[in-house]
């Protein structure tokens, strides 16, 4: 078991101007600790774990594993893959396909030079585990996603390496067989603790599976945090929306209140500019944030955001909105209401338990939309925490 | 084998400390093998094609370019250009008005009939010189048969020769027209298979007839496809050796090609005002090259499209089943029948006498040790060319795909490796037959100039297909081998090549076919010792012993489609769409 250690890795690729894929980035992993990159597509989450592989060339920075020095720009070292003691499950499975499924997951135990009766052993172990067995004599094509996939994980830990790197690997199944083999790869960690970094652009299968995530943006780490911390306190404006506070409300201050100010509401659509006359309205009277900031973006996840009827006044400790229902989907237990909000649109999730009232919720009703002061984020302009009920989280790695 | 393609390993194994080691003389040396072994690799493959090329040109520019003005000072050279030119663009003309209907006609065959896909390249499998002397015994002015025919026809029967006279340009241009069109149909097929389905039934939906599909849909989206392939064409075109040779010399009908062998196989033999002659050709050739290599940039057309397979919508059209049999017959069925009645009779007239049929001529065949000497060398020869280019063409394709970090390297390999396609095949003939007759190496009249000539002009298609095969393969199989703690070598010999097996049968065979119909470059090559087949057809050719040169055409075809019978079922009969 390895303690991992990055120590500035950069890594440019040739472009005009040249893309930093990989910023000055610092990363260390405790021996068995699940890693989780977590970050959209273009962040530098898979590029980060290709050079951990050795199947990138970095820029700068260095790179241990255990007691080895696999990368070192300066010192000229660079650990081709096959010097490095890993092993690495890919999104597209990379089953050979001339190969049986004992033969894929046999083979990382041959390049080691494995005594034959020791590698078969260990195949039918690895099989046994990710419950193959059955398929060891059948080749990648006679399998379905989900169990090459289930091999791929057996010939990724075959040969029980230091380190194992996961390259999105869920997001070729479909729902059902992702939560599946999400929920064995949980297992099997807990069970075999070997070290891994896992990249993943699916927020939920980063708080299953990490022991520790690290919220990735424009090549560098953003918040590096355990996944209950993550989720309650994101660090910065940009973790918070990733994670799910996919609401944003900006207000500004006025007097001893707070009003609104223009700007986007969700993070996938851009709201409608707007001249509606609540705009300048005070929505507030204080919020938990400082004195010094005039401005702030209210972060929310949207079952966060409640909606009443117009006349009802929302209870005290929550803030009150005056919003116009822009469209009402049936999801269930719930309503997704998307509302506008002084020329934003805010997503809300109403409960439908109990509250017959929102399954009648259509377009251009006016109501109320409110939410509690504790439940929201306060972020300054700079997308930092304007304030918290707990400690701020530390910034960047 | 592969060694110039993979990162380079750049320490020692496991260093027992977390502070970097100190790099020895060593492992500094281990760093640059791989760039050592690319340098190598571009070296020899530099001096197999560029070499000759400098022989030639050095000779046509001694004495104050005393080649240059002896080419060029002569009155009929002028006349000569402009043939090259008409036969180049009217059998280019020819070839894609024709290649493109037919390919067009394959997407409209009635499902049962969709076997016939395959008839426009059958062609391909007659050797350009069989099918030359074929057209001959057919069009003749006097004894060919479809003549003879013809002057049955009471408008015609005053007539004692023609109507047709294959020796003149318009015929020339016509059958290396017809030749050339079998290339434009699989280019211009694997264009339709890229274009995505969807996109024609969207301009049907959208109220457009059958016609307006083709004219404002197919057929702009088939540009790039009719853009390149028609370069191509446009190069094989100026290249064409074999039907103005055979056609054309004894009427006056010549071109630069014919016009360069004339001068190294008649005395006095002129290197250099063969040389200057070739120049037009040369510089054409990387013209084309470097457009196409520096504008078209480099692998977007080998990427495959997603997207639905073709499917032209409209119904089976009986045009196209009629166009297709109609052009295979003339195509196929008209030389290959007039060989066949050929060969099987004592002498060429113009009547065709089933009771004096005989298999003398193959008999003979079978028993002159010239002619099965020239057999055993063709095969010969091809297999171990076949052989040679092959790993050439793999560390070719692997330095082109994976090389990014030898960069300069990586452009001159991927550059001279397309000059054998962009020029004649006829120029590097002479070039090889210049280079290899003079220190230091001597090796006219062997086995193995033919073999240096033969893997020369197949390393395009050598690197080209297995570079697409690669492609295909994608990157992901090779990482995983890499990162499952696989070398490079071992990477290369249990993933790599098993996963290319198909390509690499496919390439092979294919070359196969090209090398034993190969006549142009062997024909100046050749020693009267060494022969290969197409040569020694060209010796009964021009010695008038014509039933013994259709015997020896049938043979070529029958050798040359066993090649494409192999190649078809190891590789898929999409195996020329590669190219």
């Amino acid at each position: 078991m390895s303690h991992v250690r990055i120590e500035g890795l950069t890594k440019r690729f040739a472009g005009k101007p040249p893309a930093v894929a990989v910023d000055d980035l610092s990363l260390e992993i405790e021996p068995g600790e699940f890693i989780v990159l977590l970050g959209p597509s273009g962040c530098g989450k898979t590029t980060t774990l290709r050079c951990l592989a050795g199947l990138e060339t970095p820029d700068e920075g260095r790179i241990s594993l255990g007691d080895q020095m696999v990368l070192n720009v300066r010192g000229k070292v660079n650990l081709p893959p096959n010097k490095r003691r890993i092993g690495m499950v890919f999104q597209s499975y990379a089953l050979w396909p001339h190969m049986t499924v004992r033969r894929n997951i046999g083979y990382p135990l041959r390049t080691r030079r494995v005594a034959r009766e020791e590698a078969r052993r260990r195949i039918d172990e690895a099989a046994e585990l990710v419950d193959c067995a059955a398929l060891l004599d059948r080749y990648p094509a006679q399998l379905s996603g989900g169990q090459q996939q289930r091999v791929a994980l057996a010939r990724g830990l075959a040969a029980q390496p230091d380190l194992v790197l996961f390259d999105e690997p869920l997001s070729n199944l479909d729902a059902r067989l992702r939560d599946q083999v999400r929920a064995q790869l949980h297992e099997l960690h807990a069970r075999l603790g070997f070290t891994a970094v896992f990249v993943t652009h699916d927020q939920s299968e980063a708080l299953a599976l990490g022991d520790r995530l690290a919220i990735m943006k424009a090549g560098r780490i953003e918040q590096l945090d355990t996944p209950e911390r993550v989720f309650d306190e994101p660090a910065t404006e940009y973790v918070a929306g990733f994670i799910g506070m996919s609401n944003r409300l900006p207000l500004r201050r006025q007097g001893t209140g707070w009003i609104l100010a223009g700007g986007p509401g969700t993070d996938e659509q851009p709201g409608e500019a707007s001249s509606s006359a609540g705009a300048s309205r005070l929505v507030a009277d204080e919020l938990p944030v400082p004195r010094s900031h005039s401005e702030v973006a209210v972060r929310l996840r949207p079952d966060d955001l409640r909606l009443c009827p117009a006349e009802e006044k929302p209870p005290a400790h929550g803030v009150a909105l005056a919003a116009e229902v822009v469209d009402a989907q049936f999801g269930g237990r719930h309503m997704d209401v998307v509302v506008a909000i002084a020329g934003s649109r805010l997503h809300a999730q109403a409960p439908l338990t109990g509250k017959p009232w929102a399954r009648g919720l259509a377009r251009g009703q006016r109501v109320t939309a409110w939410f509690a002061k504790d439940a929201a984020l306060y972020y300054d302009a700079d997308g930092a925490r304007a304030a918290a009920h707990a400690p701020a989280a530390a910034v960047g790695a | 084998m592969a060694a110039p393609a993979v990162p380079a390993p750049s320490t020692t194994p496991t260093p027992p400390h977390p502070n970097p080691p100190h790099p020895t003389a060593l492992t500094r040396a281990r760093r640059h093998l791989p760039r050592l072994g690319a340098l190598v690799f571009l070296a020899a493959i530099g001096y197999l094609v560029i070499a000759p090329l400098v022989g030639l040109q050095r000779l046509a520019f001694e004495d104050d370019a005393r080649g240059y003005s002896a080419a060029f000072d002569n009155p009929d050279m002028a006349e000569t250009l402009g043939t090259t030119a008409g036969l180049a663009l009217g059998s280019l003309t020819i070839a894609l008005v024709l290649g493109t209907f037919l390919a067009w006609a394959a997407t409209r065959l009635p499902p049962r009939l969709r076997l016939l896909r395959v008839l426009p390249i059958l062609p391909i499998v007659i050797p350009a010189v069989a099918a030359v002397t074929g057209w001959a015994f057919l069009f003749s002015p006097r004894p060919g048969y479809l003549n003879a025919a013809l002057r049955n026809l009471p408008w015609w029967d005053h007539l004692d020769e023609g109507p047709v006279d294959i020796y003149t340009l318009p015929w020339i241009v016509l059958i290396t027209g017809f030749g050339l069109t079998a290339f434009v149909y699989l280019f211009v097929s694997a264009g339709f298979g890229n274009i995505n389905a969807e996109l024609i039934e969207a301009a049907q939906v959208s109220g457009s007839s059958a016609a307006g599909v083709f004219f404002r849909v197919t057929l702009p989206l088939l540009r790039p496809t009719l853009v390149y392939g028609g370069f191509v064409a446009l190069l094989l075109g100026l290249g064409q050796f074999t039907g103005p040779l055979l056609l054309g010399r004894n009427n006056g009908i010549n071109v630069l090609t014919t016009d360069m062998y004339v001068a190294v196989s008649q005395s006095p033999v002129d290197y250099g005002r063969a040389a200057a002659i070739g120049s037009p050709l040369l510089l054409f050739g990387i013209a084309v090259v470097f457009f196409q290599k520096v504008v078209l940039g480099d692998h977007s057309r080998f990427v495959t499209h997603g997207g639905k397979a073709f499917r032209s919508g409209g119904r089976p059209s009986w045009v196209a089943v009629t166009g297709i049999v109609l052009y295979s017959l003339v195509a196929l069925a008209l030389p290959l029948g007039a060989l066949t009645v050929v060969s099987l009779s004592a002498f060429w007239s113009g009547k065709i006498q089933p009771s004096g049929f005989t298999l003398d001529n193959f008999r003979r065949v079978f028993q002159e040790s010239g002619i099965t000497d020239a057999i055993v060398n063709s095969l010969t020869t091809s297999v171990i060319s076949v052989a040679i280019a092959l790993p050439l063409g793999f560390i070719a394709a692997s330095l082109l795909l994976k090389g990014r970090r030898f960069r300069i390297i990586r452009a001159a390999v991927d550059f001279i490796v397309a000059m054998p396609l962009g020029i004649p095949a006829v120029v590097f003939g002479a070039g090889f037959l210049l280079t290899y007759s003079r220190e230091p190496f001597i090796l006219y009249g062997t086995r193995t100039v033919i073999v240096l000539v033969y893997v020369t002009l197949m390393l395009p298609f050598a690197t080209r297909m297995q570079l697409s095969g690669m492609v295909a393969l994608g990157d992901t199989y090779l990482e995983a081998s890499r990162t499952s703690g696989a070398g490079a070598l071992r990477t290369n010999t249990e993933i790599v090549l098993p996963l290319l097996r198909p390509t690499l049968a496919g390439a092979g065979a294919l070359m196969f076919v090209l090398l034993t119909h190969e006549f142009t470059a062997s024909l100046l090559v050749r020693a009267p010792t060494t022969q290969v087949m197409g040569t020694i057809l060209f010796d009964y050719w021009s010695n008038g012993s014509y039933p013994l040169v259709a015997a020896i055409a049938l043979v070529m075809t029958l050798v040359t489609s066993a090649g494409v019978f192999v190649a078809m079922s190891v590789a898929g009969s999409d195996i020329f769409e590669k190219l």
